[in-house]
This record gives C-alpha cells, sequence and structure tokens, in this order.
C-alpha cells in the first residue's frame, strides 16, 4: 500500500511538476478543467488530457494585481499562478462560467495575460426544470465537442466518447470502492490519504490511476485495522473547487474523531455519478450532470435540501457530527450555509463550521472549536 | 485660493421621492386589496407586471431600503437569523426583510413587504437563485427561475437568446398564468413596454445633457430618478417626470447652469458598479469637494438605453432583446471583455476624464477582472482608473479612509496627465 500511496503522494506534492512531466511523457495535450463538472470524457476521447484545477499552497502574489482579496482561495490562486506561468505547461483551459460570479473573472485575465492555445467556455445551467435547460446544455456540450475537435484535429465518434466514459466509470467505481472500504474499516486509510488519492484523479490519465487503484484495492483488502471504539465518526462537507488543508484533516483525526465518509468536492462528489452507456454519449453527459445528488449549491437546486442528504450519509455511516468546511469568499456555499445549519438544529444532528482559508495563519482557533466539537459528542 | 466646489440641486427630482413612495405602498398594501404579489430578481418583472401582479424588483428593493435608511436594521436581523456577513448583501436584506416578517420582529414598517404568491427569479447572478432559492426553502414560497447567463463570446450570443426565450415562454409565462389562474396578458405586456419606451426616450435626451460641458446634471441626480425605468415601469407617471427634468436641464444649459457650482466640474468622472444607495450623500461628499463630478456608468445606463428597439407588437421577443439582442445586449455588456468596448465608448462620448470602479466587497456583478479591465482602458484610451471597495447598503463594508485615498490618487493621477500634455 505504501509504494501506491508514496506515487499518489508524489502526484499531488507537486501537481505542476507531475502535469508537466506527464505532457511530456504521454506526448499529449493538458487542457485544465474548472470546475470539476466539466465533463472530461469529452477531452479524453479527443485524445487530450484533462486536469481539473487546482488551489497551490503558496501565498498570492502577481494575482493580486488581477484579482481583489475576497475572492474564494481558488480564484487567487489558480490566477496567480497562471499569470505566473506556472500553468504555461496547459495547452487549453476551460471554464464554466456559471459556476459563480468569480469564475467570470477568468476568461478576460486568462486571455488578456497567458491566453493557452486553447481557452474554452462553458455555460452549464443549473438544474431548473422543463426542457429549455436540457437542450440548452445539449447545444453547450455539442459545442464544446465541436471546437475540441477543431483543437486537437480528432474527430470524436459516438464509440470513442463512449470508450472514454467507460474507462471515468470505472475510475468512479474503483474509487467508490475504497470509499466502501473506508466505510466499513475506517482508519485504513488517513482523511489527508483519501483527499490525495481523489486529487490525484483529478490530475492522472485515468488509465494510469485505474491501474494504481487497482492495486491499491488489492493492499486494501488485505489489511485489518484495529477498531479503536472511542473515536467519534464525523463527516466533512463542501470545501467547493478546491482541496483543504491536509492538516486541518490530520487535526480533525488528532483531535478523537474519525473519518468514515465525506460531502466533499475533492473528495465523494468528484466520483458519485456515473455515466449511462446506452444511448447518445451526448446525452448521457447531460443527464449525468442534471443528477440533482450529490447536492452542489452551485446548481440551483431547491426541490433537494442539502442537509437532507448529508443528514443520510451521516446514517449510513453511523456517525455522530458533521464538519461544514466552508471556503472563504465562496457564495454559494455561504448562501445556503444558514439553512444548511437550521436543518441540522432540527434534525439535533452536532453539526460545526470552520472557515478555510487560502492564507492559514493559526490554526488553534480552529483547533478549539474543533476539540470543543468533540466534547459535546463525547468525545475525547 | 482653493474653488469651493458645490452641487446646484434639481428642482425635478424633488418629485421622485413622493412617486416611489406610492410605489412601495401600493405594495405593501397589495393582499389587503386582494392582489397577488410578486418578487422578482433581474429584468423578468414585467412579466408579473403584466399579469396585474404588485411587484418588487430585489435591487430596487435594496435602493428604498438604503434610501429610507432601513437597511441596516434590515441587515442586522439577517444576522441575527443565521446569514453570514460576507454573504451578498441584497440577499441578506431579503433574507431579513422575510425573517422579520415571519418571526414578528420589529423593523422599519416602510421596509416591510408581504411574502410573495410568486417569486420569478431571473439568475444574473448566481446569487439571485439562491436567494429565492432560501426563501422556498424556509418558507415555501414558489419560485420560477430563469437562467440568464452573461455573454462572454459574441459568437454564444444566439444560442443564450434562444433559450432564454424559451424560458420566458416555456416556463415563465405558463407558471403565471397558473399562479393568477388567467391567460397570460400579452396586451398588457406591449402596452407595459409602449410606456416604458416613451418614458426611456425621454430619459435619452436627459442623457445628452451629461455630454454638454460642463455638465447639467450628476450621475447621483439620474441615479435617485431611476424608478420609471426600473421597477415603476409600465406606470405613465414616468414620462411627466422626466418631461419635466428635460425641462429643467434644457434651462440651465440655456441660462449656464451647470450641476457643480461655480463654473463646472474639473474632472468628469465615469462610475462603474452599483450605486451605493445606502451612501449617496456620503459619496458625493468625496467627489464634489475636488471637483469631479460623475456622470456616467454601465449600470444606471443598462436600463433599456435604446428605446427605439422596443417593439411592443412583438413584447417578449423585445424583452428578450434588451438583454441579448445584438445592438442593445445588456448582458453581454456585463462581460468583462465587452465591458471594455462599451465602456471604452462612453469614454469617448462623455470626455470621460477618469474611471471609479466600485467594487462591492458582497456582490462581484459588476467587478469582475476590474483591473484588467482598468489597465487595458488606460492603455487604449488613457484615462486612468482606480477601483475603490466598498458597498451598496452595508455600512460596515464601507472604509472612508481607503477611499478617500484612491480618490485622491486618481485625481492626482489625471492632474500629472494633463500637466504633460
Ligand atoms: S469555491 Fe465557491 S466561490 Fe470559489 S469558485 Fe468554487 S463555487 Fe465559486
Ligand atoms: S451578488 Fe450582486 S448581482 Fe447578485 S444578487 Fe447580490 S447584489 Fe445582486
Amino acid at each position: 500500500m505504501e509504494k501506491v500511496l508514496s506515487k499518489i503522494t508524489e502526484v499531488t506534492s507537486d501537481p505542476y511538476a507531475y502535469v508537466a512531466e506527464l505532457k511530456e511523457r504521454k506526448g499529449k495535450k493538458i487542457i485544465g478543467c474548472f470546475p470539476m463538472h466539466i465533463p472530461e470524457e469529452i477531452i479524453h476521447a479527443a485524445d487530450m488530457i484533462p486536469v481539473v484545477i487546482w488551489r497551490s499552497n503558496e501565498s498570492v502574489t502577481w494575482g493580486h494585481a488581477h484579482v481583489p482579496p475576497y475572492d474564494c482561495g481558488i480564484t487567487r490562486s489558480f490566477v496567480d499562478d497562471a499569470v505566473r506561468g506556472k500553468l504555461n505547461f496547459m495547452d487549453g483551459m476551460v471554464f464554466h462560467v456559471r459556476q459563480c460570479l468569480q469564475v467570470g473573472e477568468f476568461p478576460l485575465i486568462i486571455e488578456r495575460n497567458v491566453k493557452p492555445a486553447y481557452m474554452e467556455i462553458l455555460y452549464l445551467p443549473p438544474i431548473y426544470q422543463g426542457d429549455p435547460i436540457k437542450s440548452y446544455l445539449l447545444k453547450g456540450l455539442e459545442s464544446f465537442k465541436a471546437s475540441l475537435e477543431d483543437f486537437s484535429g480528432k474527430k470524436i465518434s459516438d464509440d470513442n466518447l463512449k470508450k472514454s466514459i467507460e474507462i471515468y466509470n470505472e475510475n468512479s467505481s474503483l474509487l467508490q470502492k475504497v470509499y466502501e472500504i473506508r466505510r466499513d474499516r475506517p482508519g485504513i486509510l488517513k482523511a489527508k490519504e483519501v483527499m490525495q488519492i481523489v486529487w490525484s484523479s483529478m490530475l492522472m490519465p485515468k488509465e494510469d490511476h485505474n491501474e494504481l487503484l487497482k492495486e491499491l484495492l488489492r493492499e486494501m483488502e488485505k489489511k485489518t485495522v484495529e477498531t479503536k471504539k472511542e473515536r467519534i465518526k464525523v463527516i466533512p462537507v463542501g470545501c467547493l473547487c478546491q482541496t483543504l488543508q491536509f492538516d486541518i484533516l490530520d487535526m480533525i483525526e488528532d483531535l478523537g474523531m474519525i473519518i468514515p465518509d465525506d460531502d466533499l468536492y475533492v473528495g465523494s462528489r468528484y466520483f458519485a455519478n456515473k455515466v449511462r452507456l446506452n444511448g447518445n454519449p451526448i446525452e448521457a453527459l447531460a443527464d449525468r450532470y442534471l443528477i440533482k445528488t450529490p447536492l452542489c449549491p452551485t446548481k440551483g437546486v431547491w426541490d433537494v435540501h442539502w442537509g437532507d442528504e448529508v443528514i443520510k450519509k451521516l446514517r449510513n455511516n453511523d456517525a455522530k457530527g458533521i464538519i461544514s468546511i466552508r471556503v472563504k469568499y465562496c457564495p454559494p456555499h455561504t448562501c445556503y450555509y444558514p439553512d444548511f445549519k437550521s436543518k441540522m438544529i432540527e434534525e439535533g444532528v452536532p453539526e460545526v463550521m470552520i472557515d478555510m482559508e487560502h492564507e492559514v495563519i493559526s490554526l488553534e482557533g480552529m483547533k478549539t472549536r474543533l476539540q470543543s466539537f468533540a466534547e459535546t459528542m463525547g468525545g475525547v | 485660493m482653493d474653488v469651493q466646489y458645490k452641487i446646484n440641486r434639481l428642482e425635478a427630482t424633488n418629485d421622485i421621492r413622493p412617486m416611489v413612495n406610492r410605489h412601495w405602498a401600493e405594495l405593501r398594501t397589495a393582499k389587503e386589496r386582494g392582489e397577488k404579489v410578486g418578487w422578482a430578481s433581474g429584468p423578468s418583472f414585467m412579466f408579473p407586471y403584466a399579469m396585474g401582479m404588485k411587484c418588487h424588483f430585489m435591487a430596487g428593493y435594496a435602493s428604498y431600503c438604503g434610501g429610507i435608511g432601513a437597511a441596516n436594521e434590515v441587515l442586522k436581523v439577517a444576522e441575527m437569523t443565521g446569514d453570514l456577513p460576507e454573504t451578498c448583501s441584497y440577499h441578506r436584506l431579503h433574507m431579513g426583510m422575510a425573517e422579520a416578517v415571519r418571526k414578528g420582529i420589529s423593523i422599519m414598517p416602510e421596509a416591510i413587504l408581504p411574502l410573495p404568491d410568486l417569486m420569478v427569479a431571473g439568475r444574473y447572478c448566481t446569487e439571485q437563485s439562491h436567494y429565492a432559492e432560501g426563501l422556498y426553502r424556509r418558507m415555501g414560497i414558489r419560485v420560477v427561475p430563469v437562467e440568464l447567463p452573461f455573454v462572454f463570446r459574441k459568437e454564444d450570443r444566439l444560442m443564450i437568446r434562444d433559450f432564454v426565450y424559451r424560458q420566458f415562454k416555456e416556463i415563465v409565462i405558463p407558471t403565471l398564468e397558473e399562479v393568477c389562474g388567467k391567460p397570460f396578458d400579452y396586451d398588457r405586456l406591449s402596452e407595459i413596454l409602449s410606456i416604458l419606451k416613451k418614458t426611456a426616450t425621454i430619459r435619452n435626451k436627459c442623457w445628452e445633457f451629461f455630454k454638454t460641458k460642463p455638465s447639467t446634471w450628476t450621475l447621483w441626480d439620474y441615479a435617485v430618478s431611476m424608478a420609471p425605468v426600473i421597477y415603476m415601469m409600465g406606470d405613465p407617471v414616468g414620462i411627466p417626470f422626466y418631461e419635466k427634468l428635460l425641462k429643467e436641464l434644457q434651462d440651465r444649459k440655456e441660462k449656464g447652469i451647470p450641476a457643480m457650482a461655480p463654473e463646472g466640474e474639473k474632472y468628469r468622472i465615469y462610475w462603474d458598479g452599483w450605486i451605493p444607495w445606502a451612501f449617496l450623500g456620503k459619496f458625493m461628499r468625496k467627489f464634489t469637494p475636488n471637483g469631479a463630478l460623475c456622470i456616467v456608468g454601465r449600470y444606471p445606463w443598462e436600463m433599456f438605453p435604446h428605446p427605439e428597439l422596443l417593439d411592443p407588437e412583438h413584447p417578449v421577443d423585445s424583452v428578450v432583446d434588451y438583454m441579448y439582442g445584438e445592438q442593445a445586449g445588456l448582458a453581454g455588456n456585463m462581460a468583462p471583455k465587452h465591458s471594455i468596448e462599451f465602456i471604452g465608448g462612453l469614454i469617448e462620448e462623455y470626455s470621460i476624464d477618469g474611471l471609479v470602479m466600485f467594487s462591492s466587497k458582497s456582490c462581484r456583478m459588476w467587478n469582475l477582472s476590474y483591473l484588467d479591465v482598468i489597465d487595458t482602458l488606460d492603455k487604449r484610451c488613457g484615462v486612468p482608473g482606480v477601483v475603490i471597495e466598498g458597498d451598496m447598503i452595508d455600512q460596515d463594508m464601507v472604509s472612508d479612509s481607503q477611499i478617500e485615498t484612491r480618490l485622491q490618487a486618481l485625481f492626482e493621477t489625471i492632474d500629472g496627465r494633463r500637466k504633460r500634455k
């Protein structure tokens, strides 16, 4: 298991070097996608490598000349990376500009300062009722496909796209399996290792990642874990569009809590829904996008309550509490949060919110909050 | 000796307050008369209006609350009931007001609105959906949402136009018919557009006076006069109001009375972003002593700048073309790249000396890529700009000293460039 995990750590500890090297090694074009809702399968079918754009751990420097300090961490970090030339290995970038207002910052800044050979805009709609939404989504995906064909010089046949979908579906199944084992044997992996596993899937070619996951799963099947009864199961929720600082995940565990499952962006949300293989593949991708759960506060779903979904997850995992991780200056999560909180109160579920800032100044305050949260649940 | 600048106030704008008050009073009492009530965001309110609903408009309510001094206490209710202070202040304002109604928390009576029978949630920005979602979740208020994307690339315009048209025709109109229990009133929508067309045509004649040097009025005069072309559209009172305003501006021009005494403005300023509704006086006091006059802005300019394109014979197309038409294209101007062309045009047309980009900390609608927009325009048009940070209604987000320092820097840059010429 250590071998696989160390490969994964290698990928995620310096994604810039990894992806740049990958490009050379595979001789393929790299397309950065923001956020993860971009249907990567179409890019894969055009024989290019999609990677989900990530947040660096460095302080924002030149980026401040382009975006305000009250943009969320990933917005500032991505712009900073881009204008400093750290992402020059990307041949293309795709932005879903309806994710939130902040993504609207990207097209002009990137085009004006560091335009890659290919830059595409997707307007994925919120999941509102009625046929106009679906047909508009389909048009958008068709035109995305056409632009990728144009750029790659490769026609994307339905068969090719289905093959890519299969590879991606397999990745989702394997990741789901990792999560299942963790659910049965919490503690088999550290929370930060799980986050790294998902993050590496966002960065690696899925074929390679599938192989790694198969090896990991073989090792996981064999490994036993000593059950520590006193540990309190908690479910972390949110942290949209970016990784959480690993220190925070370590802190949760060091405080005697354990994470059997999550509802995180760099977590179970990434691989939650597979794409059906029958019928028109673009339509199948659209249908996957239109699935309302796991609920994403950026997608305009209001007949499903995020709180109810998370409580289901809590109960399925026999967990006791929820840790909401709100990215500072993330309006979709911030707007939804009061209703999420009320639901937790209504259902008597212990919940605490921590703010994830891009630049962590001190973890002490967070530690105190988490400690007293653990104590209220009867923890150590 | 330093010139003592001051603003010559217009007479005509005194008429606006009673009109606006009447509008909100009628909305407040609508339920007592058995009328249906709608709330709307984005330019979607003409549809409930056409059905005879009394209707609120998200930004209009915020400006009204800011104007009557109620914003602060309503925002406090929102925080008390769980909203986080960095949330869009318009969102918080509505949550606060709705919670005040639901929980019987006392706020200024003029700020209380009846909870709606339907919310038409036009989603220009995602928060316009979030507040409707929140009200649905908390109070079960029925919502009909409409996705209204900004157009980032010109080639996407037609696809988006078609999509938006279909949402109005296939989703919004049938929902209104169901809620109101009658067929959609296309004739009334046409009538509203005819009135709007007349009102905006006269308003455009008033705009021409921003081109005169010195200007005969200020952007703030216009900001307080906007209601007839926004949430009071369809109400014919806007026509005599703008006629009176036009006459006063003509008079001023003939008599040589500038907006700024004693001899007109020293700096002609473009203002981008929302209007700081709750702090108009405060902001004026930061500009006026320096001889700086705000005269144009993208947001105030967006309200039906091309009345000639409004076609009451084809009302739904007309509304959609206002947002996504080739010539008007409001939703296009919101995307940063196109805003450069748009602002560049205003700089030329209105002889602008400097740009002030008002960046709201809780709303990013207008301030996308501001620094790059300023830099591009400076290189292209030779006009400098600054970003000032604040909020439309939340006093906790407005820092006076930061704003003053940035404005001073702008005035000095303009002076420096003038000297070099
Ligand atoms: S974290 Fe939130 S604010 Fe930032 S890009 Fe994602 S959805 Fe937008
Ligand atoms: S974020 Fe801005 S545009 Fe959106 S609702 Fe709030 S104030 Fe309006």
